[in-house]
């Protein structure tokens, strides 16, 4: 009878098992291999950040003035980036959208070229978006201010909120988009009500992507913001942030305190990216109906 | 066209506001006009005049010119290519949203033709309502505001109280009323797929349409719930126009009063092979193509 059953059902060959089973670990090497960077920087950062980060001082106090001296916290970087994060998603993520659903739903050579301008500003290396920010508005404003690097940093997460935003639009499902036409609904409305929210935790995803990516960056802030020692809410005023905070204290790595304050404000720094993902995942797990499949 | 004489057409000026005074008129003829309308017989809602639909170069339907009965079901039927999706999406102006779509020829609704530029196609699209293939209620709305927020969007209702009845009215109409009075604030995509299907019948109700255009509404349901769609169409055919696309002949003999059969010519574009009462067509067509299609010989 046993081998009644292998020929009805030929059993896969030894050679061909020996395949599959070399592919399954090929990749799951792959994926060990993936996640040690990523393990190592945040264990690394973990383990010399932490300390700083228990101290509740390391967030309500400044800077000393002198960045050997011991004490001293990063509120003022600490506000600064919430700050400059917070109005430059202000600026990037309505034109973001607004440039994503005219490609969408418009269309036509205008389209086209400001998708293609986007397009390039992606590829733009950030230093040059400070370079740029630094000649039209702080040359011209004379000094150097967090508005500066505010608009720095909304060109930086521009094209990430375009883009993401764009691509998860354009999913939106045809039947659905018909049916929405089909409705005499017009079409502003139809984005907004209909396809906005079916796409929303992509869209949400895409510009919690460009905040992680603006958040994280020091290169367009180092002639803009160029940062401080003082607390200020002032955008007219030089502003601190982490990054800037981070890239000044590890180039005085020689002392301990410098050394120390660089990591925990780049522990800090993964926190709040970490945080904003979570709230944002959050945010939009909420909003799905009772019943559901989605 | 049927335009009583007392309303001369010359009068008419054909604007976006045009098409809702003719319903109003319509509507005013068909409430104390009734025997008249219905003795006559010859009630027609939408005339088409050699209309021909491309797709890029290609095209894919042939200078069709039919009359639509008013308050009826008219059936569509024909094999695979013969146009029938086309011709419907021509008489709500959804076939241009495709791009590179393109028509010609006349579509009038009430002597109205829906073709005139000073008309807004989603005016057009209020008044002649469509229901798609695959079911496709708002995913991220409640059953609730499946029905009301399009009605709302087109400032149809104001108000909560007149949302209520609205929402009430049309599932009742759609025959889902008591399957979701219970759960109104699910989402739209938690029902079943024939529920799924009277909820698009049911938010194209609520935007108090004179004509149901439906594209295989049942191909993607079983048959319970195509029984269901079956029987709801028949009721509403007292108060709207049915047109529907069906690739089942059998769905075709069971609920329309008349049927067109469309075949696809040598050239591939879709043609109108010949259109009649229901009943003469399947027992006795005039077409020898059509004979051998009703009596399953091809397509």
């Amino acid at each position: 009878m046993a081998s009644d059953a292998v020929v009805v059902f030929a059993p896969t060959s030894r050679w061909r098992r020996r395949k599959a089973n070399l592919f399954a670990f090929l990749a799951a090497f792959a994926f060990v291999l993936a996640l040690i960077p990523l393990v190592a920087v945040f264990g690394y950062i973990f383990v010399n950040g932490i300390h700083s980060l228990l101290s509740v001082d390391f967030l309500i106090q400044d800077p000393p003035a002198d960045l050997s001296a011991t004490g001293g916290g990063v509120r003022n970087a600490l506000i600064g980036t919430l700050e400059m994060t917070g109005l430059a998603s202000l600026i990037a993520v309505p034109i973001g959208l607004a440039v994503a659903i005219f490609a969408i739903e418009v269309g036509g050579g205008l389209a086209r070229g400001a998708r293609f301008l986007i397009d390039v500003l992606a590829g733009l290396p950030s230093i040059v978006v400070g370079i740029f920010v630094y000649a039209s508005v702080v040359v011209t404003q004379g000094h150097f201010s967090g508005l500066a690097g505010s608009l720095a940093l909304a060109i930086v997460m521009l094209p990430v909120v375009t883009v993401s935003a764009e691509e998860i639009l354009r999913l939106t499902p045809r039947p659905i988009a018909e049916g929405a036409r089909a409705l005499g609904l017009a079409r502003w409305r139809a984005v907004l009500s209909v396809f906005v929210p079916i796409g929303l935790s992509g869209i949400v995803t895409g510009i919690l992507l460009g905040v992680s990516r603006a958040i994280g960056e020091t290169a367009p802030l180092i002639f803009t913001s160029l940062g401080n020692n003082f607390f200020t809410l002032d955008i007219n005023q030089p502003m601190q942030a982490l990054p800037l905070l981070i890239y000044r204290n590890a180039l005085n790595s020689g002392f301990a305190t410098a050394r120390d304050r660089a990591f925990g404000a780049a522990l800090l720094l993964i926190l709040i990216v970490f945080g904003f993902n979570l709230v944002g995942r959050w945010l939009t797990a909420r909003r799905r109906l009772a019943g559901s499949s989605r | 066209m049927t335009a009583p004489s007392d309303q001369p057409r010359a009068t008419m000026s054909l604007s976006p506001a045009t098409l809702q005074g003719l319903e109003a008129r319509a509507a005013a003829v068909d409430e104390s006009d009734v025997t008249a309308t219905q003795a006559d017989d010859v009630d027609l809602a939408i005339t088409v005049r050699d209309l021909s639909a491309w797709y890029g170069a290609r095209r894919v339907i042939r200078d069709v010119s039919m009359d639509i009965r008013a308050n009826a079901i008219t059936a569509i039927i024909g094999p695979s290519g013969s146009g029938k999706s086309t011709l419907l999406r021509c008489l709500d102006r959804m076939h241009e949203v495709v791009p590179g779509a393109r028509s010609s020829g006349t579509v009038s609704y009430q002597g109205v033709d829906i073709y005139d530029p000073r008309i807004e196609p989603a005016a057009v699209r209020r008044t002649i309502g469509m229901v798609f293939q695959q079911p496709n209620p708002f995913p991220t709305m409640s059953i609730y505001d499946n029905v009301a927020a399009p009605a709302r969007f087109n400032g149809l209702v104001k108000g909560k109280a007149a949302q209520d009845e609205l929402v009430e009215r049309c599932l009742r109409q759609a025959a889902l009323w008591d399957e979701v009075k219970d759960k109104l604030g699910h989402g739209g995509t938690s029902l079943s797929g024939g529920q799924q299907q009277r909820l698009c019948i049911a938010r194209t109700l609520a935007l108090q349409p004179k004509v149901l255009l439906m594209d295989e509404p049942c191909s993607a349901l079983d048959p319970i719930a195509t029984l269901q769609v079956e029987e709801l169409m028949s009721t509403l055919k007292a108060d709207y126009t049915i047109i529907i696309v069906t690739h089942n002949m059998q769905q075709a003999s069971r609920v329309s009063d008349v049927t067109a059969f469309f075949n696809m010519g040598e050239d591939r574009a879709g043609y109108l092979v010949e259109s009649d009462a229901t009943r003469t067509l399947f027992t006795n067509p005039k077409n020898q193509l059509t004979e051998d299609y009703v009596s399953g010989r091809f397509g």
